[in-house]
């Protein structure tokens, strides 16, 4: 059953349109990554999906109806949107209790998601001193002050150091365990990978695809890696042989569908030298990475 | 509704500048009130006469009403300029609400300021007052007056602030807007319209009519309703655009 879904979603800031006839649905119980270059419209589409900005065309629904017209929406729906929504000199405790208090729901839920998210030993200390790593994790308990059985998180990850990224994946497996509904956007498809089972891949505003992570992983193909230092001189060498070759580094080289062979004969003929060459699977990273680039989708 | 207004008293209660105002107030009107009964007397100065209390008292009646104002400013701009509005919003999606509960939490915060300022002025001047001989009484008809004036102008001025907020957004815009409408174009208006019997309808001259009653000013019934028929108008004017505006 879909409890999030977006209908022919389109939004224009004057000339530009962020998002562009946008449809997807997420089903109960799944968690599902938002992804998408920077600037592909996935803040502005949940944003609309959370009510605060109002769509040109289309619908975007929580259960059935608009965010807006949610009853008790913190009861149902936990938003992550930016880590600078705090009042600086107030306290991670008494963020969270005016929270509760204009949700209806007894203080003491400030407590229970503080240690929910390990923050118990900052709880008096005023945000403006907060690292960016501990204003996401006071954002996250912000979204469960209501316990809500669905979660949109915009860009959990931004800003996090390594630890903290590992500290989040837990924490996404952990709030997905406990059956709740996760939509969470990345512009980093290997943020999520490892917690999504379903994407929702979007650039320049419009749908690339939508699908289970595991369809995506059959979309990888055969490449050759190559390093030289003359990279620049054997790309158009390839494609002038009709051979979809990118960049992939200064001095690195991703060919697809092609063989050692081809690219060894080509090298030698424009006497290219080569440090390091191999035929490979090309990874995750690189499907979401050429279906959300420019000429995306079109090879 | 209930739960908004505690909401809104609790953004206030949990930030320093809701203390600072206050404290700053209840030391200003400490001030005024040394600063008129000493000069009383002295330099050309009429001396104090047991009437006068009622003045000295509510002297610091026009700050008031301008802290009431920077707290309504900053606590409906302050949420733009934070952007706690979008927890706001996330938590009440019904904006109306949010302003209106607003409104309500900073026509209560204006007169809690109002209140301990009067009692602070009222503990310094009467026990003062009273030892320089003069015949003083807390229920005296015309204090009485003053006091009601005062927190009523504080109370409206807490409001009117809000919806100056919710209209403009930008608290520094809001600040210095407020400023200039003060000091410059309501002055600047009398003159080009050459209408001073206009005077008594501007907010500011309203604001005088509920501190300080008499002269050329409104009753204090229709100076209440009028200002805060003003209050309600840029509340209702900056909802509207609120309501409306996306929140990125």
């Amino acid at each position: 059953m879909a409890v999030i879904t977006v209908e022919g979603l389109t939004k224009r800031f004057g000339d530009v349109v962020a998002v562009d006839d946008l449809s997807f649905e997420v089903d109960q119980g799944t968690v599902v990554g938002f992804l998408g270059p920077n600037g592909a419209g996935k803040t502005t589409t949940l944003r609309i999906l959370l009510g605060l900005v109002a769509p040109t065309a289309g619908s975007a629904r929580i259960q059935g109806g608009p965010y807006r017209q949610l009853a008790a929406p913190l009861h149902h729906v936990g938003a992550v949107l930016e880590a600078s929504g705090f009042h600086p000199g107030r306290t991670a405790r008494n963020h969270l209790r005016v929270v509760a208090i204009a949700a209806g729901l007894p203080r003491a839920r400030a407590d229970e998601v503080l240690s929910a998210v390990g923050l118990d030993h900052a709880a008096d200390r005023r945000v403006g001193g907060f690292s960016l790593g501990m204003r996401q994790r006071l954002a996250l308990a912000a979204a469960l002050v209501g316990a809500p059985e669905i979660l949109v998180l915009d860009e959990p990850a931004n800003g996090l150091d390594p630890e903290g990224i590992h500290w989040l994946r837990g924490f996404l497996r952990h709030l997905a365990d406990e059956g709740r509904t996760v939509l969470v956007s990345s512009h980093v498809l290997a943020e999520v990978a490892q917690t999504v089972d379903h994407v929702v891949i979007i650039a320049h505003g419009r749908l690339v695809t939508q699908s289970t992570l595991a369809a995506l992983s059959t979309r990888t193909k055969q490449v050759v890696r190559v390093r030289t230092p003359q990279a620049q001189t054997l790309r158009p060498l390839l494609i002038a042989q009709g051979i979809q070759a990118d960049l992939a580094g200064p001095d690195q080289i991703v060919a697809a569908d092609t063989t050692p062979e081809t690219i060894g004969r080509a090298a030698a003929a424009a006497g290219i030298v080569i440090y390091e060459m191999g035929a490979d699977r090309s990874n995750l990273e690189e499907v979401f990475l050429e279906l959300t680039s420019p000429q995306g989708g079109t090879s | 509704m209930t739960r908004l207004v505690r909401a809104e008293l609790a953004k206030l209660r949990t930030v320093r500048l809701f203390y600072s105002v206050a404290a700053a107030m209840a030391a200003f009107g400490a001030l005024t009130v040394v600063a008129n009964v000493t000069s009383a007397g002295q330099q050309g100065n009429p001396p104090l006469s047991a009437d006068d209390l009622p003045a000295v008292v509510g002297s610091p009646a026009t700050m008031l009403a301008g802290a009431a104002l920077l707290l309504g400013i900053l606590g409906m701009a302050g949420e733009f300029r934070h952007h706690t509005i979008t927890q706001t919003f996330l938590t009440t999606p019904d904006r109306g609400r949010v302003v209106a509960a607003k409104l309500a939490a900073y026509l209560l915060a204006g007169i809690a300021v109002a209140v301990l300022t009067l009692a602070v002025t009222m503990a310094v001047a009467l026990p003062w007052l009273s030892a320089k001989g003069l015949a003083v009484s807390a229920l005296d008809g015309d204090l009485g007056r003053v006091l009601a004036g005062t927190l009523l102008a504080a109370g409206l001025c807490g409001l009117l602030g809000v919806g100056v907020g919710a209209l403009v957004r930008n608290q520094v815009a809001a600040l210095v807007g407020v400023l200039v409408w003060v000091v410059v174009v309501e002055g600047l208006l009398l003159n080009l319209l050459n209408a001073p019997s206009l005077g008594k309808w501007l907010p500011s001259a309203v604001a005088a009519a509920l501190t300080n009653p008499g002269g050329d000013h409104l009753s204090r019934w229709a100076a209440a309703l009028l200002f805060a028929a003003y209050g309600l108008a840029f509340a209702l004017t900056g909802t509207r655009f609120v309501v409306r505006r996306d929140i990125t």
